[in-house]
């Protein structure tokens, strides 16, 4: 699937810029170690961390964006860095459950 | 308010279907979970978590564990092959809080979860009549910083307290989790506490007299996300105020007396309705 | 069997989650971080010959390894703190001059460095520092953007430089993360 698909889809709200690319399978995880160490690139990564950091580690592996699961509120720095580093960033108002069935029950692998 | 939907299933499917092995809770009757919640961040399972779930984390610590606890999740899975150490085990065992071990990573297992097939019964839980306390009870309680060890045991021993006067569950978990954020900011940032808690029919009462940095700007320490300027700065303490926003959520009343150096006073009030 | 011919392909190998220990001593003012496989985050002040150390605070992170999935060689990959990438800082610094360099055709810089103090601890090598660069870009396989990995000597001081450093942060605490 690619990516401007889901956010119509799923209702995402993009924080960033979009590039559109296809969707490589679905991590999730809460820790940036755990990502950098065993996400495959060109995933989808769905969390609720907000830091700076994951904009680092989504660029090192190429992942194709990071969606913020909660609707938590992401500080500009981290918008103003992911926008840098063409970094796409999304946000659904689901926990991150609720939004990884719904990518199931959608045949997003 | 709005019905929420309240999925049913049974933690032998959910032990079946990740290939995952049961650590401790094997002899709990009626294994079932109401919800499930998947997240590392133990600050959101507080935040976030519903009663009766089970949590998948990839994190292993005694944190997980309390964090559980306090939150009422029924069980939790540790995810990629991750096995609790005997603290972990014994904590989940005295809680009667179900720990299973599985191979699968967090996607894997959402996506086993959802395809188990096949509710079970809505078992209504009984409302329990609420006996509220006669008179005034009191209870006083220290931390020590930096003691990560028992870091959250002030917090599990105010909850077992109120839970034996027969208060609410609903109303204990929000004391529970404004305790436990509370104690874990003495533990990371202060150099003691001491804590009082005061239980009547009416409202409950816990205050949290810290020794520490205290806090510059409580306004700012308030908002959600709060963050101090530097990694160096944060180290050195001025990180103190984190979690205030999920105690204040939490909380009927809360009151916060600061300063700079000498620390903090924190008082949370709970209204018996 | 290891092969001099072989076009390696990387990897990851021998994870182990640990904490990042950051401590201080306040009588010689000297910063030191050190890996800990504990359980819980040591956290204690002790005196160790004429340092009085105290710790700073800790982050979680991770230790690896790389291996060649073909020929088996491994990597040992003990002398890497942590990865940061370069997000622009002063004009000086020889990292972000590289970066402006390399930012144009969609290469990212990061910095492999070692543990502190950095004058003191034997810092990644060129091998290292090369393997490390392939297997990330090995792992971006279809990616139209590059990593390019350097070492930390090249950062003049490290408490000055902007850069983003991958590691998790507060895991362990109750408090939101920090923004
Ligand atoms: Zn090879
Ligand atoms: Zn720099």
């Amino acid at each position: 699937m690619k990516l401007k698909e889901l956010i119509d889809k799923f209702e995402l709200k993009a924080l960033t810029n979009i590039e559109d690319t296809h969707i490589k399978g679905v991590y999730l995880s809460d820790m940036l170690s755990d990502v950098m160490s065993r996400a495959e690139s060109g995933s989808l990564w769905m969390t609720i961390q907000t830091h700076k950091n994951i904009v680092s580690v989504a660029n090192l592996i190429d992942l194709s964006a990071i969606i913020i699961t909660n609707g938590k509120n992401v500080p500009d720095g981290t918008i103003e860095l992911a926008n840098r580093f063409y970094v796409n960033i999304l946000s659904s108002p689901l926990p991150t459950y609720e939004l990884a069935i719904k990518l199931v029950e959608a045949g997003v692998k | 308010m709005q019905e929420e939907e309240t999925h049913i299933i049974e933690i032998e499917k959910i032990k079946d279907s990740l290939q995952a092995q049961i650590i401790t809770g094997n002899n709990i009757p009626n294994k079932f979970i109401t919800g499930v919640y998947a997240s590392d961040l133990m600050s959101d399972v507080l935040a976030y978590g519903k009663s009766g779930s089970i949590l998948l984390t990839g994190l292993n610590s005694q944190q997980v564990a309390i964090s559980a606890y306090m939150a009422e999740f029924k069980a939790i899975v540790l995810l990629r092959g991750k096995i609790p150490n005997d603290d972990i085990k014994k904590f989940a065992e005295g809680k009667n809080i179900i720990v299973l071990s599985t191979q699968a990573d967090m996607y894997e297992a959402c996506v086993k979860i959802a395809n188990i097939k096949g509710e079970v019964p809505v078992i209504k839980e009984v409302e329990k009549p609420v006996s509220k306390a006669k008179n005034i009870t009191e209870h006083s309680f220290k931390i020590d910083g930096q003691d990560f060890a028992s870091a959250g045991m002030v917090s599990t021993q105010i909850k077992a307290i109120l839970k034996s006067i027969g208060y609410d569950s609903k109303l204990i978990r929000r004391i529970a989790i404004s305790t436990y954020e509370a104690e874990m900011n003495v533990v990371m940032h202060a150099k003691k506490a001491d804590v009082v808690l005061k239980a009547s029919d009416e409202m409950i009462k816990v205050s949290i007299k810290d020794e520490g940095k205290g806090i510059k700007n409580i306004e700012l320490a308030m908002k959600e996300g709060y963050t101090t300027a530097t990694e160096e700065q944060r180290a050195l303490g001025f990180g103190a105020g984190m979690g205030l926003p999920n105690i204040k959520k939490n909380s009927d009343k809360l009151n916060i007396e600061s300063e700079v150096n000498k620390g903090t006073l924190i008082k949370i009030y709970f209204f018996v309705r | 069997m290891q092969d001099e011919s072989c076009k390696h392909l990387w990897k990851i190998t021998n994870i182990k989650p640990c904490f990042i220990i950051n401590e201080f001593c306040y009588k010689c003012k000297k910063n030191t971080t050190y890996f800990s496989l504990e359980e819980r985050p040591p956290i204690e002040r002790y005196q160790e010959g004429e340092h009085f150390w105290n710790t700073l605070g800790y982050d979680q992170s991770i230790r690896f390894d790389l291996q060649c999935k073909k020929c088996g060689k491994l990597v040992k990959m003990e002398e890497l703190a942590g990865l940061m990438m370069c997000t622009g800082c002063e004009d000086n610094c020889k990292v972000y001059s590289l970066m402006k360099e390399l930012e144009k055709e969609r290469t990212w810089v990061y910095v492999a460095f070692g543990f502190l103090p950095f004058d003191e601890t034997k810092q990644l090598d060129k091998e290292q520092i090369s393997v490390l660069e392939d297997y990330f870009n090995q792992r971006r396989k279809s990616s139209t953007s590059k990593i390019k990995i350097v070492s930390g000597d090249l950062i003049e001081n490290f408490s000055l430089c902007y850069g983003n450093i991958i590691k998790d942060v507060d895991m362990l605490s109750s408090k939101p993360p920090e923004n």
